[in-house]
């Protein structure tokens, strides 16, 4: 029942007015007054510039904006008869997706639009992320479709010091588990073919905690382990003011994402259990080096609860890891000075595995086995940053090269764990 | 004379044996509903384990921390201990039926009361249980909400939760097989309001720094905190 | 036969056009060259297809390097197709069946083999010298554009004889005439009134934008070249009725409207950027690029119309189009670059289409339908093919398909001495695609064409209502109503390949029964509620609209 009502009767229609299109362009839209009209612009001018000649439409997936984003929509220019001077009509959407709010329930529409419109290639973009620009929307959907490459992540070029969870956790663990390294897991905009986005609607994840909060994680770990091409393309960052928007706090993403890509590893252990060698994902266009300038420093005292954490937390962790695991990262926490702890790659990945045995044994409930792996993390990064805080950008990727390559080593340790604990 | 002693006191004792005679076949059933009880609740405690086993419960049980307050309580594992309840109950439950047999009215009463009490028993049991259960996943809920966000004296605040609600627990079970409701109903709420109060003058009066610094933490501006300063997407 | 041409001033705004080449029509002296007697003999042919004029290509004398535009004598015919008498004759015959005839008039340039010019030539100080544009060196006039890409590369040409530059629009052999000149004015009228004169309806007037030069300009679409016009038509006004001047503008739709005065210049004009347009339409199926045209089109005088149509003896041109539609046209329509000529697809258009029967029916359709008088290529009424590798356009010339016979029925003659070769393979040959067999089956395209003609002609609204577009959301529906004097007829189109559904907003002709116009079948009322009509592929409707 709940595919019935997942399109509108309207939303129906003008699908039918549509037709058969090549191309799908898809934004998922919560309260972005500010941003949308700038973002649609792009969009219409990467169409023209790139698709001329391709059947395309414009999908504007709304969760229900408060500000006015979907009238803001319906009063651009497009539609049926628009002056962008292309030669083709080019159709304009605005529609609503029903359930919970999020991401998910946006990209589910999406795709079950492209699906329907036979659509060779999908395109989401995030209205706010890194403003959009022509290039980029080219750059990513050109190397999609179904006889060329199922995912197309985009390679945004970011001091190594950046996105912590992405590069200590997410990143290393989906390269060694899955043998293919994907520069951004999460994919807050991606290009692939319709085939896997009907792939994707097939599977049970769409109104499912915690898959649904960290679909895009999903969609990426879905991609890496079945028999699916992807590939990465390099997109500028454009000099453009910061997005007005506060950013979501580490209680907010990390439950969500960590949770996703363990349920993702569960769902997919038959994938990358098999003894494959680590294969790269092709990189398509002139890479641009990182800033050279570091983020803003970690403040002091980031590391500083964390001997107290790991003692409250004593019964819980004792519960979930090894043994010799706990053991080392109890030594850790004793010996943390004020600063912040000391907390190396090895005990890092041993950690990480046996939270991901764990996950999948379920021996406590799941939320809390993902909840008690934050303070570790946050100890990990303290140790990481202030281990790095004089070092130059390369010296700073060699190391999270190292890490990688540590979690690669260790992907035995993993299936052993994963084995022992069912 | 002598005869007629004789006389009474073999006619009693005819009477005696004759009476004993005609109670003998109750003791005989009664007897054996005992033997045929304990026999049956045996088997029965035996099957319960096996089931029990094969339920996996003892891994439940781990889970839900039940097994560390048996063990901590010097009691066998928990479908050992479920395997010997069911035996008692119904080898008591036998024996009072065999009592029955028997026709001694003092006794008729505790029958019945005991069939009226099994079910409230096993009511309190099953309330027992998911007290337990409710108060173990909210000493962890509390313990990992409490660390994660910065909070002073996670321990402390996750084992007060689950004391609270294990109280909770015991209380209810309690007045379920109506042993000392009153007592127990007033010491509960005694304990429970000074609780509450004792709370609430933290908070009001003596602790106004403290709760404040609390709801600020509840309600805090994301980008003050210290994990929000790096970059982690 | 009918009772002969009527008097309307106003006939060609309802006129149904029929263009042939004398030379490829029929051939009734074994040359292997058709001639106006053999013409004269397939007049009860055109006379059931419908239509109720010819215009003939040139049929004046000429070296024929181009076909016949370059004109060699004004007042004779070309001794290959006959004699005077025999286009008399033939006229005559026209006429008795309701057929009116134009003729073409090439304005700008004769041949280098005219008598003018050679007069012209011959000395500095002739007095016909000024009959054509001279020039001592070749950079005046810069940057015009050259028309014929392919072959030309200068405007100017170098004529060894007056050891002087002469100017030339189109090829090198066909020097312009210098309209600065009144005696050129007046001996051009002249030309005119000896054939109107003789009874011929009107003129097709050849390459119009080009007749004045001026230094720092196009040289095309000139003030003056427009006064020249306005000389031709007051002459005609005040000495002819019932005539018409059909102009060949290949130019912008504001710009055509210019060649129509105040009602004082043309009375028909070709409007050429709407047919490529109707090809990228369908093969897009995207009905944007023609609404669009059409809407740009700006209104026109009342006595005035437009000429439109599918194709013609020259290539589809492409020169009114974005270097973006000339790429897709050329990609979609014109794989092998031999098709390609000029800046245009030299084809006809069963090829173009694939030979698909519906596709055909389609855009026959809609030819019948938009706005205009439309005008019919001869041999597209019954599919013929072409061949891209004859040289220059000859490819869309060869002869006309009669029968599955001895050269297709076009001639006696031995095939070796045909002037252009028929077409002979297994798909669009003339064993295959022939009137003869066309005329034994009702369903063929040849019966289909004249019904679709007869339907059109059972009303005025397609010939002189106005237009007014439909937008359904679905862009692969064009769908729009013509109307006049309160008659209304709605026409649908698909221009997809597959089957659509189309939501018409039709609340302005509630409570109207759609009639469907070759079937007569009713369809439901139209209500306030969008209007759903499903249509198959490449399917059409032309409801009229009654009230009842």
């Amino acid at each position: 029942m709940a595919r019935a009502t997942l399109l509108t009767d309207d939303l129906v229609r003008r699908l039918i007015a549509v037709g058969q299109v090549d191309v799908v362009v898809g934004l998922p839209t919560m309260n972005n007054a500010e941003t949308i009209a700038g973002a649609l612009q792009a969009v219409h001018e990467g169409l023209s510039q790139h698709f001329a000649r391709a059947r395309s439409v414009v999908i504007a997936a709304d969760g229900g904006s408060r500000d006015g984003t979907p009238d803001i929509i319906g009063a651009l220019p497009s539609g049926a008869r628009d002056r962008h001077g292309g030669l083709r009509t080019r159709h304009q959407i605005v529609a609503a997706y029903r359930g919970v709010p999020g991401r998910a329930g946006a990209i589910r529409l999406i795709f079950t639009a492209a699906d329907l419109l036979q659509a060779r290639a999908v395109a989401v973009f995030d209205p706010d992320t890194d403003p959009l620009t022509p290039a980029s929307i080219g750059g990513l959907l050109k190397p999609a479709g179904p006889d060329s490459f199922d995912l197309v992540a985009p390679v945004r070029a970011r001091h190594p010091l950046e996105r912590l969870l992405v590069t200590q956790l997410i990143r290393p663990l989906v390269r060694a588990a899955y043998g293919r390294q994907l520069d951004e897991p999460l994919l807050t905009e991606f290009a692939c073919s319709g085939r896997f986005a009907a792939h994707c609607l097939a599977e049970d994840v769409w109104d499912r905690s915690p898959m649904r909060e960290g679909i895009e994680l999903w969609l990426a770990a879905t991609a890496l382990s079945g028999s699916f091409k992807a590939c990465q393309t390099c997109v500028e960052t454009a000099a453009a003011a910061p997005s007005q928007r506060p950013r979501p706090g580490l209680q907010e993403v990390f439950t969500p994402l960590v949770g996703s890509l363990f349920a993702a590893l569960d769902a997919h252990a038959g994938a990358w259990q098999r003894d494959t060698a680590p294969e790269p994902v092709p990189v398509i266009g002139v890479e641009v080096p990182p800033p050279a300038d570091p983020p803003a420093g970690a403040p002091s005292g980031l590391g500083g609860s964390f001997a107290q954490d790991v003692r409250d937390l004593r019964p819980v962790l004792e519960s979930i890891l090894a043994p010799e695991t706990f053991a080392a990262v109890a030594a850790i926490a004793e010996a943390a000075g004020a600063e912040g702890p000391s907390y190396p790659d090895e005990p890092w990945v041993a950690t990480v595995y046996d939270f991901v045995a764990g996950y999948h044994a379920g021996a406590i409930d799941r939320a809390h086995i993902v909840k008690a792996l934050m303070p570790l993390y946050v100890g990990r990064v303290a140790s990481f940053v202030t281990g790095h805080a004089a070092s130059p950008a390369d010296e700073v990727a060699r190391d999270l090269e190292t890490l990688a390559q540590q979690f690669e080593r260790s992907k035995p340790y993993l299936i052993e764990r994963w084995y022992r604990a069912s | 004379m002598t005869q007629l002693i004789a006389d009474a006191v073999s006619q009693a004792w005819t009477n005696f044996l004759e009476s004993v005679v005609l109670y003998l076949p109750r003791v005989l059933a009664t007897l054996s509903i005992v033997i045929a009880g304990w026999l049956i609740a045996a088997l029965l405690r035996v099957f319960t384990r096996w089931t029990l086993r094969w339920l996996r419960f003892d891994a439940l049980s781990e889970r839900i921390g039940l097994a560390a307050t048996l063990r901590g309580a010097d009691l066998s594992p928990a479908s050992v201990l479920a395997g010997s309840v069911v035996f008692w109950l119904v080898f008591l439950g036998f024996l009072l039926s065999g009592i029955d047999v028997l026709g001694l009215t003092a006794l008729q009463g505790l029958v019945a009361g005991f069939g009226q009490f099994v079910p409230r028993l096993l009511v309190a049991l099953a309330i027992l249980a998911i007290g337990f259960v409710v108060a173990n996943f909210a000493w962890r809920a509390t313990l990992l909400a409490a660390v994660n966000a910065r909070m002073s004296s996670p321990r402390l605040l996750s084992n007060a939760v689950r004391f609270l609600i294990l109280i909770l627990a015991v209380a209810m079970a309690l007045e379920q097989i109506a042993v000392a409701q009153t007592v127990v109903l007033t010491a509960f709420a005694i304990a429970f309001g000074a609780v509450m109060i004792g709370l609430a003058i933290a908070f009001g009066i003596g602790g106004g720094a403290i709760a404040r610094r609390f709801l600020e933490r509840q309600f805090p501006e994301r980008s003050d905190s210290d994990t929000d300063r790096v970059s982690h997407l | 036969m009918s009772g002969g041409i009527g008097s309307d001033p106003l006939w060609y705004k309802d006129a149904v056009i029929y263009q042939l080449h004398v030379k490829s029509f029929c051939d009734s002296n074994e040359d292997g060259v058709g001639d106006f007697r053999g013409l004269t003999s397939k007049l009860d042919y055109l006379e059931e297809l419908g239509v109720d004029c010819l215009w003939l290509l040139p049929m004046y004398p000429s070296p024929f390097r181009d076909d016949g535009y370059d004109i060699a004598d004004y007042y004779s015919i070309h001794p290959g197709y006959g004699t005077l008498d025999d286009f008399r004759e033939f006229l005559t015959e026209a006429h008795a069946r309701g057929l009116r005839v134009i003729t073409e008039h090439v304005l700008n340039h004769t041949s280098d083999q005219h008598g003018w010019f050679k007069e012209a030539r011959s000395s500095r100080d002739h007095p016909r010298r000024d009959w054509y544009v001279w020039s001592d060196t070749d950079d005046r006039y810069f940057g015009v554009r050259i028309i014929f890409l392919d072959t030309e590369q200068s405007n100017w040409a170098w004529d060894p004889v007056s050891k002087a530059y002469y100017w030339h629009r189109f090829f090198s052999h066909q020097p312009d005439l210098n309209y600065d000149n009144p005696a050129v004015r007046e001996e051009i009228w002249n030309v005119m009134r000896f054939w109107l004169e003789m009874g011929v309806d009107g003129f097709r007037v050849d390459a119009v934008p080009y007749l004045i030069e001026r230094e720092g300009t196009s040289c095309e679409n000139l003030p003056e070249t427009h006064e020249v016009l306005k000389f031709i038509r007051a002459r005609l006004n005040s000495q002819f009725e019932a005539k018409v001047l059909l102009a060949e503008a290949n130019q912008w739709p504001e710009d055509v409207c210019a060649y129509f005065g105040d009602g004082d210049e043309f009375h028909m004009a070709f409007h050429f950027p709407i047919m490529p347009r109707m090809f990228m339409a369908l093969r897009l199926e995207d009905r944007k690029p023609l609404v669009e045209i059409v809407e740009r089109t700006p209104a026109i005088p009342e006595t005035c119309q437009w000429g439109i149509f599918l194709r013609n003896h020259d290539e589809l041109t492409l020169e009114m189009v974005t270097d973006v539609e000339r790429d897709y046209m050329y990609e979609e329509y014109a794989r092998d670059p031999v098709a390609r000529l000029n800046l245009g697809i030299r084809r006809r258009l069963a090829p173009l289409l694939e030979g698909d029967r519906r596709r055909i029916e389609l855009m026959n359709g809609l030819l019948m339908s938009l706005p205009g008088s439309p005008i019919v290529y001869y041999g597209d009424e019954i599919g013929m093919g072409d061949n891209i590798y004859l040289g220059d356009r000859n490819g869309v010339r060869t002869p006309m398909q009669w029968s599955g016979g001895w050269n297709g029925g076009f001639s006696t003659a031995d095939p070796e001495r045909l002037a252009q070769p028929l077409i002979s393979n297994p798909v669009y040959g003339y064993q295959a695609v022939n009137v003869a067999s066309q005329q034994r089956s009702d369903h063929s395209l040849l019966n289909w064409m004249r019904r679709l003609i007869r339907v059109r002609k059972s009303t005025r609204v397609f010939s002189r209502g106005s237009i007014s577009f439909l937008s359904p959301a679905n862009h692969r529906v064009l769908a729009y109503t013509r109307s006049l004097d309160g008659e209304t007829v709605l026409v649908v189109n698909n221009l997809s390949s597959t089957a659509q559904v189309a939501e018409l907003d039709l609340r302005a002709l509630e409570g109207a029964i759609p009639i469907e116009m070759f079937g007569r079948s009713l369809f439901p009322r139209i209500g306030e509620l969008p209007y759903m009509l499903t249509l198959g592929p490449y399917d059409f409707y032309w409801f009229r609209l009654r009230w009842l």
